[in-house]
């Protein structure tokens, strides 16, 4: 599986990749919302984008916007990786069309839940 | 509308993010025993904190150790040279992350300023410093503090509004 790293910090991209690899996953980066639709609009194709909130350029919310938009990539499961905590901002999120939200920090254990709930992880790695 | 930022609330934040992001166990961080030295050329990185309560989450250490704290995060040996770009990057996104968590214990929130970096961080004039953590990272010094802006009246450690 393929999935799609967003967020303006290399060093975050770089722990939530190095936690995605272990798991089976081919991960592809973009520093801000804008890059991570230049990556899809070139025909990359993901099963799995994880987004940062703030970010330069195009926040996480505006991505997920413009993703939920195309019908093409409706099959994009679209997870926030976050800071964002508040109860209103995992509301907007949610309803804006992303199906996760997992907060800043995390653990490995913790990805892996949240990608076993999507049926996202490979057979041989269900909890 | 009353808020407590308390100290124990912020440790735990502060430990919890290097448990999760940097150290990959818990312990690595402490709170510092005894009288803080001086920081041999400092580093510090900050969030500020916009909206309903404006304020900033701010870490400083020395610049040795925030290029070890960079290694750890990028996965680089200990003898390869750190640049100031991935210093920059690796020690503001824990100050990003530390700021996010603390904006959380706000009850009215607002937004998170994007994560600097520096010899020092700008001097909001009347800011208010409502905790400070002197903490042992690994042995070395690092301190985690919190200042709020536009609440001129209250000491430290005073519930904000």
């Amino acid at each position: 599986m393929r999935a799609l790293v967003i967020d303006d910090s290399r060093t975050m991209r770089r722990i939530v990749s190095g936690t995605l690899h272990p798991l089976g996953f081919e991960t592809h980066e973009a520093e801000h919302g804008r890059a991570a639709l230049d990556l899809l609009e070139g025909g990359l194709d993901v099963e799995l984008a994880c987004i940062d909130w703030n970010m330069p350029v195009m926040d996480g919310l505006a991505f997920v916007v413009a993703v939920r938009a195309n019908p093409a990539w409706r099959h994009i499961t679209l997870m926030m990786v976050t800071t964002e905590s508040e109860h209103g901002q995992i509301v907007r999120a949610l309803a804006a069309g992303a199906h996760e939200y997992l907060i800043k920090p995390f653990t490995p254990e913790a990805v892996r839940d949240k990608l076993d709930l999507l049926g996202l992880l490979p057979i041989g790695e269900h909890a | 509308m009353i808020a407590v930022v308390e100290r124990d609330q912020v440790l735990a934040i502060a430990q919890d993010v290097f448990a999760a992001m940097v150290d990959g166990d818990a312990g690595r961080l402490q709170p510092w025993s005894g009288t803080l030295p001086s920081l041999e050329d400092p580093v510090v990185a900050w969030v500020d904190l916009h909206g309903p309560w404006t304020g900033r989450a701010e870490l400083t250490t020395e610049r040795a150790t925030a290029q070890d704290l960079a290694r750890a995060l990028l996965g680089m040996g200990a003898d390869e040279a750190v640049s100031q770009l991935d210093l920059v990057d690796a020690f503001g996104e824990v100050a990003n992350v530390v700021g996010g968590n603390v904006k959380s214990l706000l009850p009215r929130q607002g937004t998170l300023g994007l994560p600097q970096v520096a010899a020092a961080a700008p001097v909001v004039p009347g800011a208010l410093l409502v905790q400070h953590l002197p903490l042992s990272w690994r042995g070395r010094p690092l301190v985690v503090a919190v200042r709020a802006f536009d609440h001129p009246v209250l000491s430290e450690g005073t519930p904000l509004a």
